[in-house]
């Protein structure tokens, strides 16, 4: 769980396709897609609806299986999910019946770590997040914005190698969207997690990652990689940060 | 960090009410208005029976003395104590046994695939139907009485305990798994069973119900009970004794079912 060796945190995505059989008949969902994430390093995955990026993200998290090539993290083919991945989904997916200290200590307490140290555990957690006060409350009680920090809290707990993201912060609004974006690199800052970050907001993705993988559609596939060589906080109103935004957003609608 | 936690709680819970029970003015209004129901119909009952004769409808005054002399005689706590005999353990057992077939069924499309065709032979088989198999199986006492609850408690649990199961997300399952829950026990012990808890709690409460009304199908064989005093009671014209006893079966449930409700409440205060 704890991961010390910096190679274990990498992500290998070696010519995976996948198909589905729709009523049309096969539809090729992702076609030869390869790419790497680096031990600690974030990475924003976007592209137009129908690119499979979703898809994607389902496969590397182990929730699908391809249909053709691999995915590995630290050498070793995902085949299910496990806890070496944390897993944030747009829709939260908390765990209703669970207080948010609860959902917190899910994951600690399948690895059956001692009560008292995922006390300390969780109340850092909770502390790392800004949910101080909320321990007791159960996720009807909380809005998107509270509930997604939960998400990242709960994923965050088992020390994963990996975090994966599937547009987080999607159904949140603006204001909140943003506030969470610059936690998450903060708290990315302080964990040295490997990310890697499906959303369709070009803007976020610019934002936040390290490098952006643009896909195509028809089939799904890599159109391009664009490293964003900003140094961050990053503002938008800065030129650079236009100039990429507009190369990604080409890239994307090409 | 954060800052905007407090403003995010203020938006969520300004809808909110606050928890707990406390006797609200509508609650109150509503009990008024429970008991104004009652008085209504104990008020038709009373009229109505002036112009019958007892063996018809007697008046709510005689089975109000009918039920006093039952319940100062000790007939009335003797043949509750027979009733809960086999009522108790017909419930837990067919609850209980309910549920696990439910969970097994519901998440294992082999033990479902296998057992559904008998769960579809069974499932029409009125627990009344089975009074045979009660004698033969176990005889005229508690255990055969509580066979036929517990087959009546059973299915009402396993529909509702299958239901609740299957409609478990997949997302939810999938978090569990990422956060390191691995094998069929572990993901029911840690996920199924809290997710489907609503259904199956709804499936508890209503074999209970359920079961109360079977006490009485259940000693139709001679088994003794409040049952047995009504079947007696109407063999014999004697109506103020079985409104009496019905009234003991009512009370039962009414007692047992808002005791649950309360466990119910507390235990998915989450929802």
């Amino acid at each position: 769980m704890a991961i010390d060796d910096p190679d274990a945190s990498r992500v290998r995505v070696d010519n995976v396709g996948k198909q589905y059989t729709g009523s049309q008949g096969p539809v090729q969902a992702l076609e030869d897609v390869s790419f790497e994430v680096e031990p600690g390093e974030f990475v924003c995955l976007v592209g137009p609806s129908g690119s499979g990026k979703t898809t994607l993200f389902r496969v590397v998290a182990g929730l699908e299986s391809p249909t053709s090539g691999t995915v590995s993290l630290n050498g070793t083919p995902v085949t299910e999910p496990n806890a070496d991945m944390g897993i944030v989904f747009q829709e939260y997916h908390l765990f209703p019946w669970r207080t948010v200290h609860g959902n917190i200590a899910f994951g600690l307490e399948q690895a059956a770590m001692p009560a008292d140290e995922r006390e300390r555990r969780v109340q850092h957690l909770v502390d790392l997040v800004g949910l101080d006060g909320f321990e007791e409350s159960y996720p009807k009680d909380l809005s998107g914005g509270m509930k997604q920090r939960v998400g990242l809290a709960r994923a965050l707990a088992v020390d994963p190698a990996l975090l994966l993201m599937d547009e987080p912060f999607g159904a949140v609004d603006a204001q909140t969207k943003e506030m969470l974006q610059t936690e998450l690199l903060e708290i990315w800052e302080q964990t040295g997690k490997t990310v890697l970050f499906v959303t369709h907001d070009i803007e976020e993705a610019v934002k936040l990652a390290d490098r952006v993988v643009v896909m195509a559609k028809d089939p799904g596939r890599i159109r391009d990689v664009v490293e964003i060589d900003l140094p961050r906080p990053r503002s938008r109103t800065d030129e650079a940060f236009g100039e990429y935004y507009e190369r990604v957003l080409e890239l994307v609608r090409a | 960090m954060a800052t905007d936690v407090r403003q995010e709680v203020e938006r969520s819970e300004s809808g909110e009410q606050g928890v707990g029970f406390p006797l609200t003015d509508i609650d109150l209004r509503r009990l008024l208005f429970g008991i104004g129901g009652i008085a209504a119909f104990v008020g038709l009952w009373w009229v109505v029976s002036l112009f019958q004769p007892a063996y018809i409808l007697p008046s709510p005054v005689v089975v109000a003395e009918t039920f006093a002399a039952e319940a100062a005689s000790g007939e009335m706590t003797t043949a509750l104590g027979q009733s809960v005999r086999h009522w108790l353990p017909g419930a837990v057992i067919g609850t209980g046994l309910g549920i696990a077939v439910g969970i097994a069924l519901a998440w294992s499309p082999l033990v479902d695939d296998i057992s559904s065709p008998v769960v579809r032979v069974l499932r029409p088989v009125p627990p009344l139907a089975l009074i045979g198999f009660a004698i033969a199986w176990f005889g005229i006492n508690h255990a055969g009485a509580a066979f036929i609850i517990a087959v009546g408690a059973f299915w009402i649990n396993f529909y509702a305990t299958y239901g609740g199961v299957e409609g478990v997300s997949e997302e939810l399952l999938d978090v569990a798994r990422s956060l390191g829950v691995q094998g069929d026990l572990q993901q029911i012990r840690s996920v199924v069973v809290p997710a489907a808890s609503p259904e199956i709690m709804t499936g508890i409460r209503t074999g209970i119900g359920r079961s109360w009304m079977l006490v009485v199908a259940a000693e139709i064989f001679g088994v003794p009970g409040i049952g047995r005093e009504i079947l007696r009671a109407s063999n014999n014209l004697q109506v103020d004794v079985v409104i009496t006893y019905i009234l003991v079966l009512s009370i039962m449930f009414l007692i047992v079912d808002t005791a649950f409700r309360a466990a119910q409440r507390r235990v998915l205060a989450w929802r």
